[in-house]
């Protein structure tokens, strides 16, 4: 089976220019960052909600990815997964440190996360194998759909999410696992026809 | 050990919560417990991974901006102060990743490049005009890619994911002059591998590269363009 290696228009792999990065070639280390700016940024800006914050978020993720080029083991998933998740672990570790309100839900990124529409900028720049996760997110009953997200991204516990939605703790948790369980589903028939 | 259930109801108590430990949702004690039981249980450790990635996933759907203006010369300045304090780490990790390589460390990623550059497509493409690559094959068939930059330093990188072959390989490039580089030893496991290194020739002089196993056998070779 061949394994899906990130790349874009120039042709490049993702993880060719983390070899590049780990030896020191400059060039790749420009390429990565142009390529992936916007997705970490934006990240970052979802779970925190300011550009400063952000910012800082964004740019630690480079200097850590940066520094661990030369560890990253494409095994353990893709590089966009690895990248955003480090993003995503900064920023929630920036989140508990200031002890910030996580992102309100009624937040204009939530919401866009909760939606079934895609900005036209984001359809020119996703990849093919995003859109049957997407549309199973949008097929989600919506309560399910606000667990997985609130989760996924935002990095709330079961236990935060039974508190913010006003819900008993089972029913948060079995939010959690039927959606991620639809989820899991419907990649797996998308891998499989 | 709360929460834990030991024997054939064990699974059935753990898969109940792959989806939070997969999410990130769980913590502490009982993120031990559930990891215990995984690394001993390929069942639930293949559920695992499955929810883990679709997990992965979604955070790709996270919609992109625009970073603020500056943000380039600002991530170069802090990468210029990260690279002083991990000079010497990074030092033994590249060693270890090209062991037949005489290294000599360039640390900056693209601090010049990056402070110099505006963002733009024609830019990113200058920036990889010097990459060559070449299909890694088999009897006609397609096992991976090598990849060959001409900068400085000139570097490859391959990808083998396909074929079954596990073990030690050599990874050797052909110069033009027809002399034989070793760039250096690597792992395959079940086909499967991914490796950079430096070349200690320059980039334009390679014309092919292939992959050799112990006994001398011949996996797969690819074809440099001229």
């Amino acid at each position: 089976m061949r394994r899906f290696w990130g790349r874009d228009g120039n042709g490049t792999s993702d993880e060719a220019l983390l070899a590049g990065i780990a030896i020191g070639d400059d060039r790749a280390g420009v390429v990565f960052v142009r390529r992936y700016q916007q997705r970490l940024f934006g990240l970052a800006l979802a779970i925190l909600g300011d550009a400063g914050g952000a910012e800082d978020v964004a740019q630690e993720a480079f200097i850590r990815i940066f520094r661990h080029a030369v560890m990253y083991d494409p095994r353990r998933g893709p590089v966009p997964s690895w990248a955003l998740t480090i993003t995503r672990n900064l920023a929630i570790d920036a989140l508990r440190a200031r002890r910030a309100t996580p992102t309100d839900p009624s937040d204009r990124v939530f919401l866009e996360l909760m939606s079934t529409e895609r900005r036209p900028e984001d359809v020119a720049l996703s990849t093919d194998a995003l859109v049957p996760i997407r549309a199973a997110l949008a097929d989600l009953p919506l309560d399910q759909r606000r667990a997985v997200v609130l989760a996924a991204v935002y990095g709330r516990t079961g236990a935060e999410i039974a508190e913010a939605e006003g819900i008993p703790l089972g029913t948060a948790k079995g939010r959690l696992r039927l959606g991620m369980a639809r989820l899991r589903q419907a990649t797996v028939m998308e891998a499989t026809s | 050990m709360s929460g834990y259930v030991e024997g054939p109801r064990q699974c059935e108590a753990v898969q109940d919560e792959l989806a939070e430990l997969a999410l990130g949702a769980v913590s502490g004690r009982r993120r031990a417990e559930l990891l215990e039981h995984t690394g001993s249980c390929p069942r639930c450790l293949a559920e695992l991974e499955r929810l883990s990635i679709v997990a992965d996933t979604l955070l790709q759907l996270a919609p992109r901006a625009e970073p603020p203006l500056g943000f380039e010369m600002r991530l170069a300045q802090r990468l210029q102060a990260s690279a002083g304090t991990h000079r010497a780490d990074r030092s033994r990790r590249l060693a270890a990743l090209c062991a037949a390589a005489v290294v000599t460390l360039v640390f900056g990623f693209g601090l010049g490049a990056l402070v110099v550059h505006r963002s733009g497509d024609s830019q990113v493409g200058s920036a990889t005009a010097n990459l060559t690559a070449a299909k890694l094959s088999s009897h006609g068939q397609v096992l991976g890619e090598v990849m060959i930059s001409a900068g400085k330093p000139a570097w490859m990188f391959m990808t083998v994911d396909a074929g079954a072959w596990s073990g030690k390989v050599t990874c050797e490039v052909t110069l033009a002059d027809g002399k034989v580089d070793v760039t250096g030893v690597f792992d395959l496991a079940g086909g499967y591998g991914a490796w950079g290194a430096l070349l200690t020739a320059p980039a334009g002089q390679v014309r092919s590269a292939r992959l050799v196993t112990a006994e001398g056998t011949v996996l797969a070779s690819a074809q440099l363009p001229v």
